[in-house]
């Protein structure tokens, strides 16, 4: 439970509202649909579950056109969020991601690699974010101007990228704006290769220490990371909360029924195909060697389904040429799919892949959705990763083998005998037990307790305890 | 119909993204022209069979004068100088709808094209191709209307040739300037000194021209000239790494020559200073190979191995100061652990060792043997030059710096399934040489197995210390105190809390085979040196020490037993075998010199020499001077000078009375010893029996088992 300060006290009894009862929220989340990233859901039902708590919730993201140079867009993920969240959109575009050549100054033309060196090394005089640090300055006139136009009570920051943490550490200094930093899978913990991503003394440690101390809460996506936060800043344990991805009740299908013995099987993989090369070669390995030793793969079919490369290299990486190589093992290679389709996958595949990288700090948001199923999964992930936590009680795992080939070809041989003969009180049973993580479950407390600490116990004027439970239906609309 | 004209600047990595791309084409009726820089029909045929493929004019084909031109610009711009005078890019451009750049070479012909076809849509990547295709296709009304504004070349395109031209220009004229012919005239050197050391010079620019005016002095012959200038140059600087570079090939010369270069610290240090630099911006790659030049420039072997001096042997903490103390070194330095502690076998099965074989097994031989025939213990031998295994050594030192810098890589894994089956079978491995396999070998986790490590000597003065990973090895093994003392002087994490725990125990010799009778009471007169095929052993110590001898007794003489010195090593090694030669040419014809060359029957060769001389400036051990005194031959110990006055050395090695500082000393020794037969016989026997029993393989043995076959002490 949250410790409750004093200080927050004195915030809430001098902060007054402009307009009627609804108090407003800055919601600092880049990749807000229709962005088609993985963190996309995430932003959409936070933003709904705000509103739904009785805020009055201003998403500040970026343009449409800069998403369709990074991970494309989808526009089906407009019809879930809130229609009372008002989304304003900064014209901030990657440009190391342009491709159009005629924008291209001669210099870059000349010498690109040494452009974006450049390019990073200006962003990271900026703020210590390579990629996204030149954003600062827009960020936080953005948040300025909005709270010029009507006084935000609260912001919520979530990251990637980090660079909104300037935004917020902006309103902060100038307007003693309370925040969460909604740090999901955290920033000075390396979640890929486990360990420390920079000292508290870096220029990054320090912008961290700064904005967490004065935060209202901390959210990470699971015990692990919250735990590194815990430890690594014991005096502000108390503001630490774990805000798991969860699933969308929308994307999962009615139900999950053993495959007829009369067609091939159909196994699938869904998400960004932003993986490690060894990783999907040890899988692509693993299901050649699996095909070929048991007759019941014979005829099997594994679809890849996501976004591949991003930029110039859209669909022109190792990735790709992997994936296509394998067509002859029956792998199946399309793009990412739409929102409001990925129930429809989940309904035609008999086994689900979960590919992952990173290890004991990494969960990833697929997994709720893949136990939520009630379908197999297979694990092509490190042993020592906190999905495998996750999956351990989970009755249609084939367990965490590692990635030898071998042993995920085991894997998948075991996914079929499961996909054929786990029964449907089984998959029942499996399907109830994910309920916990359904999305709505893990945000409503937290967005609560956020609302209570900043508004004290009752929330906003007008609105009803529990508003908040009304979220689900919202966030269910339109298919979501 | 849509036309769309691609670039490729480089062979393609993945052929099939492009096949299948200009598959789609085809099913969107769009007709696709290629044109590259390189071979199509050798390079990717794939391609040629589904598109019309054209490669850019050679500079072969388009003339010396073009050749010239092309040599000189800017790599980068090479592609669009070659495009530019190709009639066939020029007619497909102009009814190109779509300009694609495959890659980030072909990015600036296309950029070009873009500015003087101005229609059409520019892009760079596969997919943004088919999205500027959709969109025609989609409205191809729109696309049919020209706008002025797309009419005629770009005013871009105009400045951008004029200021290129202008910049080739300038870049030939300073060429000229700077160049080799001009740097014969003395007025030229002069102006360019005075230039390149002026006040107020933008430091780059100042190392820029100082480097290019050095060079070109250098080989026009005027090598003093090119020294004072980067002397003065580097005065003038700031950065050190700005000064290393500058100072870089008077420094290398130097040390090509044998010398110790005065600035070979700063350069160094520039050195690492520029890896530190990549490293920040974690370029590991680039890192490495600063690193990997800093190692060349302070481990070069004429500084340690050719000459009668180190100046790392002299003050190890001092000298490798530049590299312990960067956070280059310190990066390197990052110990990476193991999972598990090694464990020792349990006693219900064979204690399994591993023991890497293959590169030197000079030393190794009685141990393998030993083990082998020991019941209880099972062998394999990991052999390093077997097809499979070789590889994975390959580049290994640029690889393991990359690795070290990085804490991980790639190569790890191909270790690991190179000798990863291995290492998970063995209870013990024992690594001889603390070189490259050693080093690798702590790239990857040896699980449970207990790693042995044993350096000789040369390791000391060598990267391989710095590159290895100590925190996954157990126990190191050095052949005498004087070394570990240099070796943890050197690498002074191997005193960390997680270095390994270190042993000294004497090589393995079998020394009985040396006890041979000596039938002739004349050989107390006849010298004997095992071994002179490196400068460090010293022989012409060994010929004043004959020559002090004779001048009081000439029936004294000396002989040599070994190879000859290799002069193709280095400048110091033929110095040295000159010296050498001309000694010889004074003592050889007389018969007081007598050469054996190299010989397979050195206790043969041992029965007529009386007294035997270890000479050199180092050593770790001297094991051809203990054969010697196996023998029964009176030892005479030079007292090494590498070590000399350290708290270890020949003087704690060996009993004292074999261990002289001068020649004369060791002549005096030597007349001593050999007074009468009686005298010189009751000393040999006296060494041939402290030898065999304190450093024969079957007293030593005993040390060995005891660090191999029985679980470890706790203590380091």
């Amino acid at each position: 439970m949250t410790k409750r300060r004093p200080l927050w006290d004195s915030w809430k009894r001098s902060r007054t509202r402009r307009s009627g009862s609804r108090p407003h929220m800055i919601y600092l989340a880049i990749g807000f649909p229709p962005a088609a990233k993985s963190s996309t859901y995430r932003m959409r039902a936070t933003a709904n579950q705000f509103a739904a708590a009785g805020w009055d919730v201003t998403v500040v993201t970026i343009a449409d056109e800069a998403w369709e140079r990074d991970y494309g867009l989808d526009h089906t993920l407009v019809a879930g969020v809130d229609p009372r969240v008002r989304v304003v959109k900064l014209p901030l575009f990657r440009e190391d991601l342009e491709t159009d050549v005629r924008a291209y100054t001669e210099r870059r033309a000349l010498d690109h690699n040494d452009y974006l060196t450049e390019l990073r090394e200006q962003h990271l005089k900026v703020f210590p974010e390579p990629v996204f640090g030149g954003w600062r300055p827009a960020l936080e006139e953005a948040v300025l101007r909005l709270h010029r136009e009507r006084p935000a009570e609260l912001l919520v920051a979530t990251c990637v990228p980090y660079v909104n943490l300037a935004a917020t550490w902006k309103l902060w200094e100038t307007h003693r704006v309370p925040y969460v930093v909604d740090f999901r899978d955290g920033w000075s913990v390396d979640v890929i290769n486990g360990g420390e991503a920079f000292p508290r003394d870096s220029v990054s440690g320090r912008w961290e220490t700064k904005l967490l101390t004065d935060a209202v809460a901390i959210w990470n996506v699971n015990e692990p990371i919250s735990r590194w936060y815990r430890e690594r800043y014991p005096e502000l344990a108390h503001k630490m909360r774990i805000v798991r991805n969860g699933y969308d009740a929308a994307s999962i299908p009615a139900e999950s029924i053993p495959a007829p013995a009369d067609r091939p099987l159909a196994f699938g993989y869904l998400g960004a195909l932003n993986l490690p090369v060894p990783l999907l070669e040890a899988v692509l390995e693993g299901w050649r060697k699996a095909r070929a030793a048991d007759p019941a793969l014979t005829d099997a079919t594994f679809e890849v389904r996501g976004h591949i490369g991003s930029g110039w290299a859209r669909g022109d990486n190792r990735h790709a040429e992997l994936l296509k190589a394998a067509a002859a093992d029956g792998v199946v290679v399309g793009g990412s799919v739409p929102k409001a389709e990925v129930v429809d996958f989940y309904s035609r595949w008999d086994v689900v892949v979960l590919m992952v990288t990173g290890g004991k700090y990494m969960t990833s948001g697929k997994v709720y959705e893949y136990m939520a199923t009630g379908l197999p999964v297979v694990s092509a992930h490190e042993a020592e990763h906190d999905a495998s936590t996750l999956l351990s009680t989970y009755p249609l795992w084939t367990g965490a083998v590692g990635l030898e080939p071998d042993a995920l070809a085991g894997a998948f041989r075991r996914a079929a005998d499961l996909a054929r003969n786990a029964d449907v009180t089984e998959r029942d049973k499996a399907r109830v037990d994910a309920r916990q993580y359904a999305r709505e479950e893990q945000l409503i407390p937290a967005v609560r307790e956020v609302t209570e600490l900043v508004l004290g116990v009752g929330g906003p004027a007008g609105t009803a305890p529990g508003a908040a439970a009304d979220a689900p239906a919202l966030a269910r609309e339109g298919g979501s | 119909m849509i036309e769309v004209l691609v670039v490729l600047g480089a062979v393609p990595a993945r052929v099939a993204v492009l096949t299948d791309a200009l598959t789609q084409f085809r099913a969107l009726g769009v007709t696709v022209r290629i044109a590259t820089t390189f071979d199509p029909v050798e390079k990717i045929p794939a391609v040629t069979e589904l598109a019309e493929v054209h490669q850019l004019p050679t500079a072969a084909q388009l003339g010396p004068r073009f050749g010239r031109m092309l040599k000189r610009a800017n790599p980068a711009r090479r592609p669009w100088l070659r495009a530019q005078r190709d009639p066939w890019i020029r007619r497909h451009a102009k009814r190109a709808d779509v300009l694609v750049a495959l890659d980030v070479k072909a990015l600036h012909t296309v950029w070009q094209l873009a500015q003087r076809h101005r229609r059409a849509d520019a892009v760079h990547g596969i997919a943004p191709a088919l999205q500027a295709v959709q969109r025609r296709s989609a409205d191809p009304a729109r696309y049919r209307r020209h706008r002025l504004s797309t009419i005629g070349p770009s005013p871009t395109a105009l400045t951008s040739t004029t200021r290129s031209q202008t910049i080739d220009l300038a870049k030939r004229v300073f060429d000229l300037s700077t160049g080799k012919r001009a740097m014969q005239l003395a007025p030229v050197r002069w102006f360019w000194h005075q230039a390149v050391t002026a006040p107020g010079v933008p430091e780059r620019l100042r190392g820029v021209a100082a480097r290019r005016v050095n060079r070109s002095m250098r080989r026009a012959g005027h090598r003093d000239s090119a020294n004072r200038l980067v002397l003065a140059a580097q005065r003038r600087m700031r950065s050190v790494a700005a000064k290393g570079q500058v100072l870089s090939p008077m420094v290398e010369a130097e040390l090509k020559e044998g010398q110790l270069p005065e600035h070979l610290k700063t350069v160094v240090k520039g050195q690492l200073q520029m890896a530190e630099g990549h490293l920040k911006k974690r370029r590991t790659g680039q890192a490495a190979e600063h690193v990997v030049r800093a190692f060349d420039l302070m481990f070069h072997r004429n500084l340690h191995f050719d000459g009668l001096t180190s100046p790392l042997a002299a003050d190890p903490a001092g000298f490798l100061a530049p590299l312990l103390k960067s956070e280059v070194g310190k990066a390197l330095a990052t110990p990476q652990g193991r999972r598990t502690p090694a464990e020792f076998p349990p006693a219900d099965r064979p204690h399994r060792m591993l023991f890497f074989t293959g590169i030197n097994d000079n030393f190794i031989g009685p141990i393998l043997d030993r083990y082998e025939a020991t019941p209880g213990v099972e062998v394999r031998r990991l052999n390093l030059v077997e097809e499979s295994i070789r590889p994975v050594l390959g580049n290994g030192r640029m690889r393991l710096t990359r690795h070290r810098l990085a804490g991980s890589s790639e190569h790890a894994r191909r270790v690991q399934e190179a000798w990863g089956a291995d290492v998970a079978w063995a209870d013990t491995i024992f690594v001889d040489w603390c070189n490259l396999a050693a080093a690798m070998l702590t790239m990857i986790d040896p699980g449970s197995a207990r790693v042995i490590i044993r350096l000789h000597s040369f390791e000391a003065f060598t990267w391989w210390p710095h590159l290895t990973d100590w925190s996954r090895v157990d126990d190191l093994v050095f052949v005498s105190e004087h070394l570990r003392d240099l070796a943890l002087a050197a690498v002074p994490r191997l005193r960390g809390p997680e270095g390994p725990r270190t042993h000294v125990i004497a090589n393995a010799m079998d020394l009985h085979r040396y006890v041979l009778p000596k039938p002739s009471a004349e050989a107390r007169f006849m010298l004997g040196l095992v071994g002179l095929s490196a400068v460090a052993k010293d022989p012409r110590w060994a010929l004043e020490v004959l020559r002090e001898l004779r001048r009081r007794d000439d029936r004294y003489r000396l002989k040599l037993i070994g190879d000859e010195l290799r002069t193709s090593l280095g400048p110091g090694v033929a110095r040295y075998a000159e010296e050498l030669a001309a000694d010889l040419a004074e003592l050889e014809p007389t018969g007081a010199v007598v050469r054996t060359g190299r010989t397979e029957d050195v206790p043969g060769a041992l029965t007529d020499v009386g007294v035997i001389l270890s000479t050199s400036v180092r050593e770790s051990f001297h094991c051809g001077l203990v054969e010697g005194a196996a023998s029964g031959a009176v030892p005479v110990v030079r007292d090494w000078p590498f070590f000399a006055g350290r708290a270890h050395g020949a003087r704690t090695l060996f009993p004292s009375d074999w261990v002289v500082s001068t020649p004369a000393e060791a002549a005096q020794r030597i007349l001593d010893v050999t007074a009468s037969e009686e005298t010189w016989r009751e000393a040999g026997r006296a060494a041939a029996s402290h030898v065999l029993g304190e450093w024969d393989w079957s007293v030593t043995h005993k040390d060995f088992d005891r660090l191999v076959l029985e679980p470890p002490a706790a203590t380091r």
